[in-house]
């Protein structure tokens, strides 16, 4: 049983996305996946194709109130962020430990930055996803100020919505390519089948199989496969093979 | 995505679309003010530090042009006020001089031209 943080320093650069494509692939190579948004206003069920009314259920809610799409078990906990036993609730459910068989796909939002930083030092890997935007960039040197060595041992990063028509854009991509080398595990292109999916309320992969944006977040979702494996307490970083390919 | 662009992706037999046609000339890009304050931060350094032995593993698999993120750093600092900004601050990393935030586009214009980017 392992856990994976997504989080990122800005809101709006699809952290949400990330996580449910996360989840998507990982079930797809057997494992069995709850993913856990801690967000007070999230969109996480919009990425499976469900209702916008649907609630979640509760981290505690019992099985018969889980909401599965896609095999994968979709949860809140709002008062994560709050909650002192959260962490060892998740200890005791055996989330802290490595192992391919039962993950938890934690999304915290941007601005949970002091949870997140709790939340990965904990988790056997950390999904940064980035905008290639310069108001992003703006806010990298307080991020890794704030994470420091030990808080970025286990980050993987990556690059969302990229829109490589547009030249700042490419040399936003360029830029956390080389300021992040082995640690960037892939680059998701801007493709309007991502909205359109939401607004048809049906999964990416239904809507649009051809999506440019789903062959290269999958990728993604490989390239996290084999941090499962990872010690909570050892850095991790992807197969170089992965960050060439990125 | 519309479904005139998905009919003819799949009249192609694709499955995918990419952008292939807008690599970036040396003389095309822009020094962006941004990027150069954010190259003078040296909290970027932290993931430089963080990648150090696993950046040697990849260095040994990759062409042997690239260079980490501390030595444009280094570059940056040579050619601009760097001695009140190495005092104190670890650097690694070869310092070569002629070389600035521009060798960094130039060499992030190179690798786009190879279609390593």
């Amino acid at each position: 049983m392992a856990m994976i943080v997504c989080h990122g320093p800005k809101g709006g650069a699809g952290t949400t996305f990330i996580a449910a494509h996360l989840a998507t692939g990982l079930a797809e190579a057997g494992a069995d996946v709850t993913v856990l948004t801690v967000s007070p206003r999230d969109t996480l069920a919009l990425h499976f194709g469900l209702q916008p009314a649907l609630s979640l259920p509760s981290m505690t809610a019992p099985v018969n109130e889980a909401v599965v799409a896609g095999g994968i078990n979709l949860r809140h906990y709002r008062r994560a962020p709050v909650d002192p036993d959260f962490i060892p609730m998740l200890r005791d459910l055996g989330y802290l430990a490595p192992g391919a068989h039962r993950v938890l796909v934690l999304d915290v939002p941007a601005g949970e930055q002091a949870f997140g930083r709790r939340a990965i030092t904990h988790a056997c890997a950390h999904v940064c996803p980035l905008n290639a935007a310069p108001d992003t960039l703006a806010l990298l040197p307080a991020m890794f100020g704030e994470a420091g060595e030990a808080g970025l041992a286990r980050t993987a990063f990556v690059v969302n919505a990229l829109d490589e028509t547009r030249r700042l854009s490419r040399h936003g991509a360029a830029f956390i390519r080389e300021l992040t080398g082995p640690r960037l595990i892939g680059r998701v292109r801007l493709d309007e089948a991502v909205p359109e999916a939401i607004a048809m309320l049906q999964p990416l992969a239904r809507y649009a199989p051809a999506s440019a944006a789903l062959a290269d977040v999958r990728l993604v979702a490989a390239a996290m496969v084999p941090a499962l494996d990872n010690n909570v307490s050892d850095a991790w970083i992807a197969p170089a093979a992965v960050s060439r390919a990125a | 995505m519309r479904i005139d662009a998905r009919n003819l992706l799949n009249r192609l037999g694709k499955n995918e679309f990419s952008y292939k046609e807008f690599e970036d000339r040396f003389t095309d890009l822009e020094l962006w003010p941004i990027l150069e304050a954010l190259l003078r931060d040296p909290r970027l350094q932290t993931l430089d530090q963080v990648n150090a032995p696993a950046a040697q593993a990849v260095q040994d698999t990759r062409a042997s042009d690239e260079q980490p993120l501390g030595a444009l750093f280094s570059r940056y600092e040579h050619e601009t006020n760097g001695a009140a900004l190495r005092q104190g601050t670890p650097r690694h990393g070869d310092r070569q001089p002629g070389q600035d935030v521009r060798a960094m586009l130039r060499h992030l214009s190179e690798l786009g031209a190879r279609g390593e980017i």
